[in-house]
């Protein structure tokens, strides 16, 4: 799926249909979220108070391991492990975990390239390690995406619904009490999106 | 009387002084000097007959001088939300753009103005939006919201109402507005190209029409004073504000003068500020409180009302 292949604004009047077109763009490139969105598509009826939005999210990376992100090294004799790091943005994330597993006395960082720890079972720890999960980009991804919807939501629109599974996302907003149709018509252009769109 | 008109000169501070200096002894005032840098920029009012020889003077000094429409004009930006979540506001750049030709404006975020249904303005708020002498409401990008439900906002507003939408709509389609001005609906950007800053440019013209419309009612009842001889006689008899460090402590406006100080502990200072004529302000001018903090706000009485103008 490419980036932003279907992108459908829809209004009663084609001219307010392009003026909502440009808020959603300007909030898509504010949050950096276009890369990550393959199909959208947003219905606006005023006169119904009613904001309905549909995202199909494409495939952003994997879960990064340690592996991903740093060399290990164990050492049984003086019941170490060594982690080189390679990829120096994911060290918060990953002092952070070992913090939380091993305790902070536990972890050394003589250099900005290095963590030591100090454990009994160096061999047994460092192959748990190899496969931990240091971060989620799919997590960072969610919390945009929260963001964008009530960005880009009418700011009176503040009885709201939202549904985020997989890689699907729909989110309905309004003034008034929802009604479980508009979040049955918004499910409906989410099928409608799956199966290609419109165009 | 004499008839002032008002000019905005921009040039270098080398030498400025000269032309604050000529227009002192010409009778005119200095509204506002704003010194950035090298260079300067003075709102002034300058008396009609004399405009050649200011302009001549800022020739020499290698000024610009242009008029400056909207000058001694206080304006109230209003926008249903100022949420952050939704920043830059179109209303941002209707406040900055309506200060280029000399408006002083301040933006206004109403509290629950939001929504359809639920929008609402508050007694407070309506208050604050009087005190000045034009309201700007920035509504968003659709015409229901426009015709339908918004107007309700302009319930107790006795000032005249612009208001920005995205739409085209006909003025006479804004039920309660006295004018409107398309294309500067509800923006996640800021107002740039070129068909924003022409409805911009738009505003800013129709906005300064309302004011004439305005001098042109005062002037068939004229003010018992000038408010900028008021605003003159502040600064000479009142020194604290030279201490003030808001951006215009004296804010002009068509009908009155805003005064940044504390209502509580300067308001007998400026009741009882003196004309060489022999009258007192507040024989002239009712003085009251402002509802913007505690500042002080005079509004100045009619001809027809003290029976003589000074």
């Amino acid at each position: 799926m490419d980036s932003l292949e279907v992108f459908d604004v829809e209004s009663a009047i084609a001219s307010e249909q392009e003026f909502y077109r440009k808020i959603i763009e300007d909030n898509l490139s504010n949050l950096k979220l276009a890369p990550a969105i393959g199909r959208i598509k947003v219905v606006l009826r005023p006169e119904d108070s009613l904001f309905q939005m549909a995202i199909i999210l494409r495939d952003v990376g994997t879960k990064v391991t340690t592996t991903d992100i740093a060399d290990m090294e164990a050492k049984p004799v003086a019941g170490e492990i060594i982690i080189s790091i390679k990829k120096e943005q994911y060290i918060p994330e990953l002092l952070g975990k070992l913090w939380e597993r091993y305790g902070k006395a536990n972890i050394s960082q003589p250099d900005r390239w290095t963590v030591t720890i100090s454990t009994d079972k160096p061999d047994q720890e460092a192959a748990f390690l190899k496969d931990m999960m240091v971060a989620d980009p799919r997590h960072r991804l969610h919390e945009n995406l929260v963001d964008f919807a009530i960005r880009v939501t009418p700011e009176g629109f503040r009885v709201r619904y939202h549904l985020y599974k997989g890689t699907q996302f729909i989110f309905v907003a309004s003034e008034e009490a929802l009604k479980r149709e508009w979040i049955k018509e918004t499910e409906a252009m989410l099928e409608e999106l799956m199966k290609g769109g419109k165009k | 009387m004499a008839v002032f008109r008002p000019y905005l000169y921009t040039g270098g501070v080398h030498k400025h002084g000269l032309l604050i200096e000529l227009l002192e002894d010409l009778g005119g005032y200095i509204i506002q000097k704003v010194v950035t840098g090298t260079e300067v920029n003075l709102i002034m009012l300058v008396p009609e007959k004399d405009i050649p020889i200011v302009k001549k003077q800022a020739d020499d000094l290698l000024g610009m001088m242009v008029e400056a429409s909207l000058t001694g004009v206080e304006i109230a930006v209003v926008s249903p939300t100022l949420a952050s979540h939704h920043l830059p506001h179109s209303a941002c750049d209707v406040a900055e753009y309506l200060r280029h030709p000399g408006a002083n404006t301040n933006m206004i975020g109403l509290a629950r103005g939001m929504g359809r249904r639920v929008s609402l303005s508050m007694d407070y708020e309506r208050k604050l939006i009087n005190e000045h002498d034009i309201a700007v409401f920035t509504f968003g990008s659709f015409s229901d919201c426009i015709i339908n439900k918004k107007p309700k906002l302009f319930e107790g507003i006795e000032i005249p109402i612009v208001v920005t939408g995205g739409p085209e709509l006909k003025t006479e389609e804004v039920h309660g507005a006295d004018l409107y001005v398309g294309n500067i609906g509800r923006t996640s950007h800021r107002l740039r190209k070129a068909e924003e800053v022409s409805a911009l440019d738009k505003l800013n013209e129709g906005v300064g029409k309302i004011a004439d419309n305005i001098r042109k009612q005062q002037a068939k009842d004229p003010l018992a004073v000038l408010p900028a001889r008021v605003m003159n006689e502040i600064e000479n008899q009142v020194p604290e504000i030279r201490t003030v460090l808001s951006p215009a402590p004296l804010t002009l406006q068509l009908n009155g003068v805003r005064v940044k100080l504390s209502y509580d502990e300067f308001h007998e200072k400026i009741e009882n500020l003196e004309f060489d004529e022999g009258v007192t302000l507040s024989e002239l001018a009712d003085i009251s409180k402002s509802k913007m903090k505690n500042y002080i706000l005079i509004k100045i009485k009619s001809k027809s009302d003290v029976g003589f103008a000074i």
